[in-house]
């Protein structure tokens, strides 16, 4: 399907090509492959901020067998749960504004809101949600299960969850708005076919839209994952300061609290390397099963 | 129009074909129609709510917000006196606007020159400089603190501009370039055969052209950088370069926070998002469904 260029501009022109995206390379090599090659190399010293000493790829077994760390780690591997959640209720979503019910424009705008709000504003609110004495237990009481006292964030077990639920929330639209376009150019000759043949709304949704929908469940996919893994510091800084005791502490923010909180930039050097391949690995497959499928 | 990369343009034309298009036909079953409202409605409520809150609680003093009525201007006064709110904002979109000029500017040349110039190493340069938009933040952040304290811009606005703009650029150069392949190479040509410079060509032709793509990515990282903690927390080290969502997070974690005060920054600072959010929703829309050419 792609589209050659047959014709290109005229010879002579390289010095412009390079002139023009100098300035890029020179600001990404600069200040994004330089300093993952450094962090490569602090996560491998010790270094509290003062003085250095260099500990080998030895720290990467220590860390493995540190159970703060394993904690962590299982936290980002709980975080995926939100994940089949912030596909399907968007797809739900973007089924039933694709019906065009009445005021879907409305809606639609809506459910997007929450990508223009900050993850701080988001996290403040999100705590009087589950405060003590917050929405969520007024909500509990007013339909009679007041004996439910939910104190989510105090909970080390709870808090996590607390986090992915908001996380949850804040994601709805963007993956909304994907699937939206992506039903938008689905082919509706399929569909009237079918229908023609005989089946019925969720048949037809279920084997001939599903299936086109494919590519864009992916996309969300991992621009839901990459999020979860990478972009959440703030809700967590805001909402938990990632505890208590470390129960909702991700990759993400561990970086920020062992190296500017317990000044152990070796260690948070080693997490965000880790962080860098768990991403680099989420993409290529992304990117292989898009090639295959397109 | 199909690019290499790209499949979104395609579903664009479609989308936007259908929001403004033909009405469907009437659904034949009534009641489904109702209960789709119905559920849509709810999700509404849900996605709302939380803003109505917000709005709500800033309007109330910390003791009307316990007891759940009344109004009062008091927590304004109370941010007013309190917070340097207002110098916050400014920093805000100080930092927002520089760093968002930087990276339309180098987007928008280097795009010209992926998609229009033949230069050797045109390739290997394109890939390298896109595909640093899987570098997570968390990931570099701790040398790109060492590098920026090391050319002692801590404690200006720079150290901050300089890493929110790397940040932008790999992502906004993979929009400005997939923009260029979509306009036909004949447009180009014909003022090559007039024997224009390719850095003319640039600016006379490919600058004015690419205004809907600069757009885009203006409004995108606008509200991305605006609504950053991180960043910001570590790259504005003076007091008084602090943005606003800096403001709301450390006054959130101090013990003294009244809850209103901290909803009225919070309405102060989503206002000028939301403003580019209701101005600017096609671009926002089209800047998140574009990245699925990846």
């Amino acid at each position: 399907m792609s589209r050659r260029q047959v014709r290109t501009a005229p010879a002579g022109s390289a010095a412009a090509g390079w002139v023009l995206s100098l300035p890029a390379l020179v600001a990404v090599a600069a200040l994004l492959v330089v300093p993952i090659g450094q962090a490569v190399y602090y996560s491998m010293t010790d270094w509290n901020g003062i003085t250095s000493t260099w500990v080998g790829p030895s720290a990467y077994t220590t860390l493995f067998s540190d159970p703060t760390f394993l904690r962590v780690l299982e936290n980002n591997g709980l975080l995926l749960l939100a994940v089949p959640v912030v596909i399907g209720v968007p797809l739900g979503i973007a089924f039933l504004l694709h019906e065009q019910i009445w005021g879907w424009k409305f809606f639609r705008s809506a459910v997007f809101l929450p990508t223009a709000i900050s993850w701080v504003v988001i996290g403040l609110i999100a705590v009087r949600f589950y405060a003590l004495h917050g929405i969520l237990n007024s909500l509990l009481a007013h339909v009679g299960l007041g004996f439910v006292k939910t104190n989510m964030l105090g909970s080390t077990h709870q808090a996590l969850a607390a986090i992915g639920i908001t996380l949850v929330w804040s994601q709805l639209g963007s993956n909304t708005i994907i699937f939206i376009t992506g039903m938008a150019a689905l082919d509706p000759a399929l569909a009237e076919a079918a229908r023609v043949d005989g089946a019925h709304g969720p048949r037809i949704y279920w084997s001939i839209i599903m299936p086109q929908m494919m590519r864009f469940i992916q996309f969300a996919f991992i621009i839901t994952v990459l999020t979860a893994f990478t972009a959440i510091f703030s809700l967590i800084f805001v909402m938990t300061g990632g505890g208590p005791n470390f129960g909702s502490t991700t990759l993400d923010f561990c970086v920020y609290q062992q190296a500017f909180g317990q000044s152990a930039f070796g260690t948070g050097a080693l997490l965000g390397v880790l962080l860098f391949v768990l991403v680099g690995a989420v993409s290529v497959i992304q990117v292989r099963l898009l090639r295959s499928k397109v | 129009m199909t690019t290499e990369l790209g499949i979104a343009e395609n579903d664009l034309v479609a989308a936007s074909a259908r929001a403004g298009g033909q009405p469907r036909p009437p659904a034949r079953f009534r009641p489904a129609r109702v209960i789709m409202f119905a559920i849509m409605v709810v999700v509404a409520v849900i996605m709302l709510y939380p803003f109505l809150f917000m709005l709500l609680t800033s309007f109330r003093t910390e003791a009307q917000y316990q007891l759940g009525s009344g109004f009062s201007l008091a927590s304004w006064r109370e941010l007013f006196a309190s917070q340097p709110v207002l110098r916050e904002l400014l920093n805000s979109l100080i930092v927002s606007a520089a760093a968002v000029t930087i990276i339309v500017v180098i987007a928008t040349a280097a795009g010209f020159a992926f998609a229009k110039i033949r230069y050797r190493a045109r390739g290997v340069v394109f890939v390298l400089v896109v595909a640093c938009m899987f570098v997570p933040l968390p990931s570099i952040v701790i040398p790109e603190y060492i590098n920026v304290s090391k050319f002692g811009i801590l404690d200006s606005y720079w150290g901050a501009i300089v890493v929110y703009a790397a940040l932008g650029i790999p992502f906004s150069i993979f929009l400005m370039t997939t923009y260029f392949r979509s306009v036909p190479d004949e447009l180009i040509e014909a003022a090559a055969i007039d024997g224009v410079s390719n850095l003319s060509m640039w600016w006379r032709l490919g600058v004015p052209l690419a205004r809907p793509a600069m757009f885009t990515i203006a409004v995108l990282q606008f509200i991305q950088i605006w609504n950053d903690l991180l960043v910001a927390l570590l790259f504005l080290q003076n007091p008084s370069d602090q943005t606003v969502q800096v403001g709301m997070a450390l006054l959130s974690s101090g013990r003294v926070a009244s809850v209103p005060a901290l909803m009225a920054s919070s309405v102060l600072s989503v206002i000028p998002p939301i403003i580019v959010y209701v101005l600017f929703q096609k671009h926002l829309v089209r800047g998140i469904t574009m990245g699925m050419g990846k």
